[in-house]
């Protein structure tokens, strides 16, 4: 595996977005137009943990979106595996896991058929698919829920279940948006515990996140995230200066945020 | 492989929810129960009737409705006059059950027309008038009715019943339609799962076939369970003799089912590009409703405007219901049928070409 391999490039990715009448009254702004990213460039590598972490409406989730192909950037543009995001976005979407909380699954089907069904619609062989399954769900404790509705599910459950179908095909690049909000401190210990091994893998992970600690624990380099722009960007220790909080706070306040 | 997946999923949702099954299979169950029920109490064995008619002009036509009406047990005395006046009369007075005037050289001229003229408040000029209009019907011959004392419902008469015949077959195929395409395409885009499934490296266009196709499959088993309910309880319904529901060959019910083929993706596209566009079950319910009105107005419009012209054709919905009462009519219009199944088609590969562009505008998947 070589070193420092770049495998996500993003490069001055804008994404601005016209609020309709109904946002403007419920944010109370005349503006009509929001950009929520603005300019961001930044790379992640090979086998590391990339966490993007900024203060909600930073625009953590439009970069995951924009990065995952689900929107396109106004400008800019992004590489994953080589592959851009706004030329070649299908080769994109096989190389990448993305998971948010945006994304449901049908709660008619249950886990197991969920699995097969998107391993097929990521183009698994069968083999390799039933041998993911096993292992996946093993790992998670789904087995013995494989059979149930999704609908059915416990909520943390529900959190394992989207985790194994979102990398069912193996991915090079796992994308999360928020890993562990709203789970309990058992799921969330098991996510992270897998997002870990996900790296030993040598796999890539973007996640974003408002938490702190989640980044002190998972992250090799992180990106503080400001009204849609980088405001520090680099190694964990490098930015943290010794305390993330405190740094990220100065930053804050620095760039006009109030508390 | 991915294009197939999106199939059998759609069909494995469908196939192990029975409330679905259901759903979908009951209109055609309805309408078999509802015609054989209504051509039970519109054909139910009376004492044989002797119909005193007058007869304006002549035509073979007379003749077929006399056979029709011995079929039935029933008898028709002829009284031939050149006063239509007197007879009108008559009828009015409840001397005659009807009046017939053909017009002249009326077998000859593809032009040529029937007046008749009965009592829509007695009940054996009622009968003669449903007789004859059958008959009349089932030749495809152009004919006007003129009614005194026109009373009620009674008097639409079976004309206007064999016309509401394909207008009953498309509300239950938009129905049939709808039921699964708003929750497999509106529900999914509102609680997220489409989402989930655009994430993945299947392209645009299989998925937006993947939804199509199979809903247009599921749909067809509607439609198809309408027009078996339909074909089914006809015979009870139009009150005719089998000999004479001979007319319909296997080509009339060939070329219906073709029409329904047609029409069934059509309105399974359209309504999937309404769902893919709303933001949610409810507004897409809303459009499609306003949708349902639309083909339904142009479906009247068929019903109550006679001899449209071939330009029905082009429009999608009222070319099949033009045709299909051309069909029930006994008549074989096969190159406005094929036209008109040509024309639903193209246009449902257009609503899928539109719906795979919607799949890739993130405005309208992932709008607020």
């Amino acid at each position: 595996m070589q070193e420092h391999e770049e495998i996500v490039r993003a490069e001055n990715l804008k994404k601005t977005f016209t609020l309709s009448k109904k946002q403007q009254k419920i944010e109370r702004t005349g503006e009509r137009r929001r950009v929520a990213v603005d300019g961001l460039t930044f790379s992640a590598y090979r086998g590391e943990i990339y966490g993007l972490l900024g203060p909600n409406g930073a625009g953590k989730t439009t970069t995951l979106r924009m990065l995952s192909t689900l929107i396109r950037p106004d400008a800019g543009d992004a590489f994953l595996c080589g592959h851009s995001i706004v030329k070649e976005p299908q080769r994109v979407r096989d190389v990448i896991g993305f998971m948010t909380s945006d994304l449901k699954l049908e709660g008619f089907f249950t886990p197991d058929y969920l699995f097969d069904f998107f391993g097929a619609m990521h183009g698994v062989e069968k083999a390799a698919l039933a041998a993911r399954k096993r292992e996946l769900f093993s790992r998670f404790g789904i087995d013995q829920f494989a059979g149930v509705q999704v609908k059915n599910l416990s909520t943390g459950m529900l959190q394992k279940v989207s985790l194994v179908i979102s990398i069912v095909h193996d991915p090079e690049i796992v994308i999360f948006d928020e890993p562990t909000n709203g789970l309990d401190v058992i799921t969330a210990k098991t996510v992270t515990d897998f997002l870990e091994e996900l790296r030993r893998m040598g796999k890539s992970i973007i996640l974003s996140t408002h938490i702190f600690s989640l980044v002190e624990k998972l992250c090799d380099r992180v990106g503080i995230l400001l009204n849609g722009k980088l405001a520090a960007e680099g190694a964990l220790e490098t930015v943290a200066q010794g305390d993330l909080e405190r740094t990220f706070f100065a930053l804050y306040e620095g760039k006009g945020g109030t508390l | 492989m991915k294009f197939l997946a999106l199939i059998k999923k759609e069909f494995y949702r469908f196939f192990h929810d029975p409330r679905l099954i259901v759903t979908m299979l009951l209109p055609g169950i309805v309408i078999f129960l509802l015609y054989s029920v209504l051509g039970e109490e519109f054909n139910r064995e009376e004492e044989a009737r002797q119909y005193r008619v007058y007869l304006v002009g002549d035509s073979a036509a007379a003749e077929a409705i006399a056979d029709a009406a011995k079929e039935n047990g029933d008898g028709v005395e002829w009284l031939y006059t050149d006063d239509a006046s007197a007879a009108r009369e008559e009828v009015r007075d409840g001397k005659a059950s009807a009046l017939l005037v053909f017009s002249e050289n009326f077998d000859a001229s593809p032009a040529g027309h029937v007046d008749i003229v009965y009592d829509a408040s007695d009940e054996t000029s009622t009968a003669f008038y449903s007789l004859a209009a059958a008959v009349l019907n089932i030749y495809g011959m152009r004919f006007t009715v003129t009614a005194e004392s026109v009373t009620g419902a009674e008097a639409l008469g079976m004309q206007v019943l064999c016309n509401i015949l394909p207008l009953l077959i498309v509300v239950f195929v938009f129905s049939a339609c709808m039921s699964v395409t708003l929750e497999s395409v509106a529900g999914e885009k509102e609680r997220g799962t489409l989402a989930t499934v655009l994430v993945t490296s299947a392209k645009r266009s299989h998925i937006a076939l993947g939804k199509i196709f199979p809903l247009a499959c599921i749909s067809m088993l509607g439609a198809l369970s309408s027009f078996l309910g339909t074909a089914l309880s006809m015979p009870k319904f139009m009150g005719l003799s089998l000999n004479m529901l001979g007319t319909y060959g296997f080509w009339n019910y060939f070329l219906i089912l073709l029409l329904i083929m047609s029409v069934v993706p059509l309105i399974v596209s359209l309504i999937a590009v309404v769902s893919a566009y709303s933001k949610s079950v409810k507004e897409a319910s809303a459009y499609t409703g306003m949708l349902m009105i639309l083909s339904l107005v142009l479906t009247l419009v068929a019903v109550f405007v006679p001899a449209l012209g071939n330009w029905t054709v082009a429009i999608p919905v009222l070319n099949a219901v033009v045709a299909m009462q051309g069909l029930l009519a006994g008549a074989l219009p096969v190159w406005q049928s094929l036209v008109s199944v040509g024309v639903n088609l193209a246009l449902t590969a257009v609503f899928v070409f539109v719906m795979t562009m919607m799949l890739s505008d993130e405005r309208i998947m992932f709008g607020k």
